[in-house]
């Protein structure tokens, strides 16, 4: 009679050895395929009395059921290791760099003109825009500065007629604006877009740049009102902690009018250089509507008052992001650009 | 405007208050103080006598200077040209350790011999050189023989011990331009007292024997008064130092007198030599057309429009701007006819743009000046010309035109400046500022009054520019910020402007760069329009040929940004702009450029790119406007064939939305290309305004499908001209209801296809929403789709 046990355990030995899955499957066949060992003393049976061919069946297959039983542990545990291997071998560069989704960046005066559109639109202002080729009734007249007014001289114009010109200030908005809902008070807008001055281009002036204009015509508007609103616009703009201060000026449209100052940001009063030792920064310009202007759009301007900003937006961008030439705005070298790939 | 810190302590009491705590206070009250400098800069001068002048051994411009400087005898190396007239004057001596603008001195050995020090020219002291005459410029300072030696407050002795503020006036404020307007501005800021000159009394004048006839509208009045008799001679020293510190030479007592009393009190003046105005007949007047010389001897070419002064026809001045020659003040003069008027500031403007000349007097002009400055710069010039030039024989004052005294009373109520201000001032509170300001507030229960002094009118005539003083002179601090009390309103942006915020999102998510470009551009980029507007709007006045128009097509500007970025080694990028465009007689429009370059590059490394081709940029145009709520469907190209200089004739089209041209897009044209010398780039211009037009489609959800859909693969072979749009076209019209989707997926021409043959896959998808379809549901619907796409487009199918 066979050994079953010696076989069995030759058997074992076997399974051991084998190193990878390839193998396996030979010696799963070698041992348990259709020509295999196990076979052979299957096909050996009918040789047998029936009395040997019982013991000798039983023999057979607790023989097959263990070899096949381990053969199945062991493979598990090659295609374990097998995978573990083919993990090793997937091992990355960490390092090497990200395939990013497309990014591209916004022009700097696109995000600063949002950023004080979304602060005014969150306030009730509505965005009002107008024509850059504007006619002299709305870029001047209307803002109480007629033919010969000194003011005129302030602001040299491009010229395309007797009658139109590039406009020069975004007060042609405004004006325009007071037309049209002069019946259909109270006005609360802001007028953003480009102007343009007859100035050669140099680091600190563009013959082309924008402004965005606010206009708020009401019953009982105050100064107090336009220093509350310009205060809280410089503290979303600059911080919480910004305080702004009034000094006089001068605009033909507004009466009084003033220079609006923002504590410095970068020095919180201190004094450094960019606001030039003062720890004040001089942003916009600002006033009470000049009753002229009101009469002259047909407001009645003993019922109402307003008031009315203008900032500009190149120069707020200069400060925010500390670009100091004007003309890098309108040169839109993609490495400049590049850095304003969002929105703070 | 240069204000000197000493003049104005004559009038106001400046007690306590430094030039820089002046400047503060001047500035937080409406008078811009831009700069603060002193007249001159030096620590350790002293005056010396110079003794004796050698050349030097060792040059042949440098002298060896002995000076005695009152405490000893100093070796000076001198270059002065003029150091040798010095011998025997008093001079002024930097000694060593002595630090002036340039630099500090110290003892040192020049050529071999040595020097203790440095005898100094004015403008070696920081003097302005404006207020220097040529002598001044180019040698040392030769002083007066009474110059007390050994002097070590030379400024001091000098005068030059001044502080000049620069002060920059608003339009409303060029009363200020006036000295004693500013002294008074000054005390009501400070609160101090302001000493003005008393008015001179005008007695026992003889009568006028000039006459002056006024023929223009643009001359408001004009005062003319004959001096008969006046001694020419240098002005008094505090005449000269009030001078120098407004940067005017002094010239002698006649013009300087002329030149000070402009200053003090707003009025340009001029000074006739009476002897050259024959019949002492003055006329003023506009029309004449000839070239005339000035008293600066240059010819000038006199227009129509230009006001002019004359004498029995002769032309004696450019009023308002500049004298003549022929009756200045010289040598000679003995008796003068002295001129104050008043000229329409407009067309002295004109005229003084016109002939470059801006002159001191034009720019009080321009800048219009008070209606009894005249009469106050004539008083005062006969008193100075009495004490300074023996003048005698004094005529009263010849008034033509129409003098007015420019008082204004202005009433207002304490409502009225509270509701301005947003402010709780109480009625004292307001009347303090206002008597500081020599207004002359009187009160009657909650009103006041003020009477507006002269000099104020052309700037104050309503309650709110009264209110404007009270609280320049009361401080902006007063002000509390508060929000606005009214109704509520919605914000919103306009639907352009929201339209353009949708738009930047998305092509900022393709990776590209958002530009701003010039408006204005020159011919040379007009001629590259893509879709122009129109007939270009030109400017009268443009900087320069480049920027001469508003441009009527974004894509030249954007064609010169991508140019511009490819010379700087950028090689893949997009740009893209959104801005106006205008032409004559047109609406405006707003539009989108779009250009891409090389490749849309993802990765590097990984080869994640897209090449900046056609079907990029149309990719990126469609997505645009898909996200904008334009469907793909609504969306057609046809072929380009206006814009073929801009664009490659076989790779652009014109974009439709609704079957409506709205743009243009696709590859540069290779010899635009070599042109700004560019890498492949592609280019889009699109019309805003026209998409905003068209419906956007409402965002509506439809129910996720039932049952699955299947696809079915299509190969064929089709002539090469057969666009993948006509193919589609006609598997959709056989595809029936069920047929949801088709799309080219492959498309190849070469080896193993014939010339002018192409071969196209489609994928069709079909799905129904009663049931999971069969191959056998959709036999039949392919088989007649091949048939049409035989019969219809001569179509080979290939096998499946």
């Amino acid at each position: 009679m066979e050994n079953w046990e010696k076989l069995r355990l030759e058997m074992l030995e076997k399974i051991n050895a084998v190193r990878n899955e390839k193998e396996m499957e030979q010696l799963r066949v070698e041992i348990l395929g259709k020509k295999g060992v196990i076979q052979g003393y299957m096909s050996r049976m009918r040789e047998l009395s029936p009395e040997e061919r019982k013991e000798f069946g039983k023999s057979v297959n607790e023989l097959k059921n263990s070899v096949e039983t381990y053969m199945k542990t062991v493979h598990a545990k090659l295609k374990e290791a097998a995978l573990e291997e083919a993990i090793k071998r997937e091992k990355i560069d960490l390092t090497l760099e990200g395939v990013k989704p497309y990014n591209g960046s916004l022009h700097p005066l696109d995000l600063v003109q949002q950023e004080i559109e979304d602060i005014f639109v969150s306030m009730g202002y509505s965005v009002v825009t107008g024509p850059e080729v504007e006619i002299n009734l709305y870029n001047f007249e209307r803002a109480n500065t007629p033919a010969g007014h000194p003011a005129r001289a302030m602001q040299d114009t491009f010229f395309i007629d007797e009658d139109r010109l590039m406009r020069t200030q975004t007060t042609a908005v405004q004006m325009r604006a007071l037309e049209k809902y002069h019946d259909h008070l109270p006005i609360k807008i802001i007028c953003p877009g480009k102007v343009y001055r007859r100035d050669d281009d140099d680091a600190t002036h563009s013959h082309q740049f924008s402004q965005i204009e606010g206009l708020v015509v009401a019953e009982h508007i105050t100064l107090g009102d336009l220093k509350g609103t310009l205060e809280l616009m410089c503290r979303r703009m600059f911080g919480e902690e910004q305080t702004i201060r009034f000094r006089p000026s001068y605009f033909p449209f507004t009466e009084p009018s003033v220079e609006v100052d923002v504590s410095c940001p970068f020095c919180h009063g201190k004094g450094c250089n960019v606001c030039k030792g003062s720890g004040w920064i001089e942003i916009l310009g600002a006033g009470m509507v000049h009753p002229k202007v009101l009469s002259a759009a047909g407001i009645d301007p003993e019922k109402y008052t307003g008031f009315a900003f203008g900032v500009g937006v190149e120069r707020i961008a200069m400060l925010r992001y500390g670009v100091d030439d004007i003309r890098d705005f309108f040169q839109n070298d993609v490495r400049f650009l590049s850095e304003f790939n969002r929105e703070e | 405007m240069k204000v000197s810190y000493n003049w104005l302590k004559q009038y106001v009491d400046l007690e306590g208050i430094t030039p820089e705590e002046l400047g503060d206070r001047l500035t937080s009250s409406g008078l811009e103080v831009e700069g603060i400098e002193k007249t001159a800069y030096a620590t350790k001068l002293v005056i010396g006598k110079m003794l004796s002048c050698e050349d030097h051994p060792n040059s042949d411009h440098l002298h060896v200077c002995k000076v005695d400087t009152g405490s000893g005898v100093s070796q000076i190396v001198c270059g002065a040209p003029n150091a040798a007239q010095a011998v025997g004057k008093k001079v002024i001596v930097a000694l060593p350790g002595c630090e002036l603008p340039g630099g500090t001195i110290t003892e040192s050995v020049l050529r071999g011999v040595e020097s203790a020090g440095m005898i100094c020219a004015l403008f070696e002291l920081g003097v302005d050189k404006k207020s220097l005459s040529e002598s001044q410029l180019h040698g040392i300072e030769i002083l007066d023989d009474d110059a007390p030696l050994g002097e070590t407050d030379v400024l001091g002795y000098l005068g030059l011990d001044d502080t000049v503020l620069d002060v920059s006036l608003t339009p409303n404020r060029a009363d200020c331009l006036a000295m004693w307007a500013l002294a008074r501005q000054t005390g009501a800021v400070l609160n101090r007292k302001v000493t003005l000159p008393e008015e001179y009394k005008l007695e026992n004048e003889l009568p006028a024997t000039a006459k002056i006839e006024i023929e223009t509208p643009n001359c408001a009045w004009f005062l003319g008064k004959v001096v008969n008799h006046v001694k020419l001679g240098p002005s008094p020293e505090w005449i000269r130092k009030a001078l120098q510190a407004n940067g005017v030479k002094s010239i002698n007592n006649l013009v300087d007198i002329s030149n000070l009393v402009m200053l003090e009190t707003g009025q340009p003046l001029h000074y006739y030599d009476l002897k050259k105005i024959q019949d002492r007949d003055i006329t003023v007047k506009q029309g004449l057309d000839e070239v005339y010389t000035a008293l600066d001897d240059v010819d000038y070419k006199i227009e129509p429009s230009d006001i002019m002064i004359t004498n029995k026809g002769r032309a004696v001045g450019i009023a308002g701007v500049m004298g003549g020659d022929d009756s200045k003040i010289d040598e000679s003069t003995e008796a003068i006819l002295i001129e104050a008027a008043s000229f329409d500031h407009v067309c002295v403007r004109n005229t003084s743009l016109r002939l470059n000349l801006q002159t001191e007097a034009a720019q009080r002009f321009i800048k219009m000046i008070e209606p009894q400055a005249g009469v106050k710069a004539m008083w005062r010039s006969v008193e100075l010309l009495t004490k300074y030039a023996d003048a005698s024989g004094i005529e009263e004052t010849v008034v033509a035109g129409n003098l007015i005294d420019g008082v204004k009373t202005i009433s207002l109520t304490l409502d009225k400046v509270n509701s301005v201000l947003g402010t709780n001032f109480t009625m004292d509170e307001i009347v303090e500022p206002l008597k500081r300001l020599d207004f002359s507030p009187v009160t009657e229960g909650n009103t006041v009054t003020v009477t507006i002094p002269s000099y104020r009118y052309n700037d104050i005539s309503l309650p709110e520019d009264v209110i404007e003083d009270i609280i320049q002179v009361k401080g902006y601090d007063n002000i509390i910020g508060t929000l606005p009390q009214m109704p509520q309103t919605i914000g919103a942006l306009e639907p352009m402007n929201k339209m353009g915020r949708q738009i930047k999102r998305y092509l900022k998510g393709c990776g590209l760069h958002e530009i701003y470009s010039y408006s204005l551009v020159g011919k040379n980029q007009l001629d590259l329009g893509v879709m122009p507007l129109g007939e270009p709007i030109g400017l009268m006045n443009p900087l320069s040929d480049e920027r001469k128009y508003y441009r009527t097509s974004l894509s030249a500007s954007m064609l010169e940004n991508v140019s511009y970025n490819a010379a700087r080694s950028a090689s893949d990028f997009g740009l893209f702009e959104i801005a106006k465009v205008y032409a004559e007689g047109k609406e405006e429009e707003t539009r989108l450029s779009i250009a891409l370059t090389g490749n849309m590059v993802q990765s590097e490394w990984k080869k994640a790119s897209v090449p900046a081709d056609y079907y990029a940029i149309k990719g990126i145009v469609y997505g645009v406007l898909e996200e904008l709520g334009y469907n793909a469907n609504r969306l057609t190209v046809k072929e380009n064939t206006e814009c073929v200089n801009v664009f490659h004739p076989y790779q652009s089209a014109v974009l439709c939305l609704d079957r409506k041209p709205v743009g243009i897009l696709g590859t540069v044209h290779p010899k635009l290309r070599k042109q700004y010398d560019l890498a492949n780039t592609v280019l889009c211009e699109l019309n805003l305004s026209a998409v905003e037009q068209a419906h956007a489609a409402k965002l509506r959800f439809t129910a996720i499908p039932k049952f699955p859909a299947t696809g079915y693969d299509l190969s064929m072979l089709v002539r090469s001209d057969v666009t993948a749009e006509k193919i589609l076209s006609v598997i959709k019209k056989h595809g029936t209801k069920l047929l949801k989707e088709s799309e080219v997926f492959d498309v190849y021409q070469g080896t193993g296809i014939a010339e002018g043959v192409k071969s196209v896959a489609v994928r069709m998808t079909f799905r129904s929403d009663e049931k999971t379809l069969k191959d056998a549901d959709m036999k039949p619907i392919v088989a007649d789709v091949i048939k049409a796409l035989r019969n219809e487009i001569s179509a080979e199918i290939r096998d499946r």
